[in-house]
């Protein structure tokens, strides 16, 4: 199925100018329908309300990290398939595992660049 | 303690002496008399006590003495009420200062992608604003110096920690894990690793790789 770039996709971090950055890494590729949120409570919230096509979320927030977002998403029937990817500076092993166990899509590591998030977006939703 | 005995004794008589004595006009050599006697049993029972206790409680006012002396040179009130407010104020200079440079090269570079290249004037608005961002960049020397001062702080206040531990032969305690410790514990909760990412990007697409063998084996080779 082909990809719909007008596709609402959320981004979750509380870090404003990695939103930022997301956001205008995303409008360059060309998705400029992007919500946003500042931790995982906040986008659980916004999730219940519209469907996404795409979750981006970094896994340090408080008071709902992305770890626990996740762990939500995918326990709860109507959201579970939302495609969804972490981006974090949480590099170690253990973390990975713990996100693929809880059914992330993709992981990315801080810092990356366009390339590794695109190459990542088209493996959990398509070529676009 | 017979010798106490015996002074208390010898007071006592002389206490009942003088009772008996009319009090409108008691000779003053009796109460003299008296008051020497006070003084031999307050010396009688002094000289009684065990030398050894008296050994020791001089040793524990001693240490009592030398631990105040250690604590004044850590100069407490100093790391509360200099020091560690202004390591803290320039942390927060550097996360304002470092906001600041952020968004100004953000919105440069957000400036020059939105601009239009067949527009004229399309190389001069790139080369003000790539200025903009290198005149933004300088954040980092000013951002270090003050990384540098509260590194010292640290450093001062460590220094006297350890030498106060090392003076008083102080040991770790062994501490119960807080309830933060323990949340953040669960939820992975480690933060950027110091030299870079532990675990690479390429190990971490294996991982993802959509054979479930392959799967498994890139999980495997990351315990190698």
């Amino acid at each position: 199925m082909a990809v719909q770039m007008t596709m609402p996709i959320l981004v979750v971090d509380d870090y404003n100018t990695m939103v930022r950055i997301i956001r205008n890494l995303l409008k360059q590729l060309g998705f400029e329908n992007v919500d946003e949120a500042s931790d995982g409570q906040a986008a659980l919230g916004k999730m219940r309300m519209k469907p996404y096509g795409l979750v981006i979320s970094d896994w340090n927030m408080e008071p709902m990290t992305g770890y626990e977002l996740l762990q939500h998403v995918r326990a709860d029937d109507k959201l579970k398939p939302t495609p969804f990817i972490m981006i974090t500076a949480e590099s170690k092993t253990e973390n990975v595992i713990a996100a693929k166990k809880a059914g992330v899509n993709n992981y990315i590591v801080k810092p990356f660049n366009a390339q590794t998030l695109k190459s990542k977006i088209v493996s959990v939703i398509g070529d676009f | 303690m017979a010798a106490a005995t015996l002074a208390a004794e010898r007071v006592r008589d002389a206490l009942s002496s003088l009772n008996r004595a009319d009090l409108k006009d008691p000779r003053l050599v009796e109460v003299l008399d008296l008051s020497q006697q006070l003084v031999d049993a307050m010396q009688a029972f002094f000289g009684s006590l065990d030398s050894k206790v008296i050994g020791e409680f001089r040793y524990i006012g001693t240490y009592i003495a030398r631990t105040r002396q250690e604590i004044a040179a850590l100069r407490p009130n100093d790391i509360k009420e200099e020091r560690i407010p202004s390591a803290g104020a320039e942390l927060e200079a550097i996360v304002r200062h470092t906001e600041v440079a952020t968004h100004t090269i953000m919105s440069a570079a957000e400036t020059i992608m939105s601009a239009d290249p067949n527009e004229p004037g399309f190389a001069d608005l790139v080369n003000d604003r790539v200025l903009e961002i290198f005149q933004a960049c300088s954040f980092q020397d000013i951002t270090g110096q003050r990384v540098r001062k509260v590194v010292d702080t640290l450093k001062h206040i460590e220094e006297r920690v350890e030498r106060f531990a090392k003076v008083m032969g102080v040991v770790d305690a062994p501490v119960e894990a807080s309830e933060d410790d323990t949340r953040k514990k669960k939820l992975l909760l480690n933060g950027p690793a110091l030299n870079g990412p532990e675990v690479q990007q390429d190990a971490i697409d294996a991982m993802f790789e959509k054979s479930g063998s392959a799967g498994q084996d890139a999980i495997d080779a990351l315990f190698d």
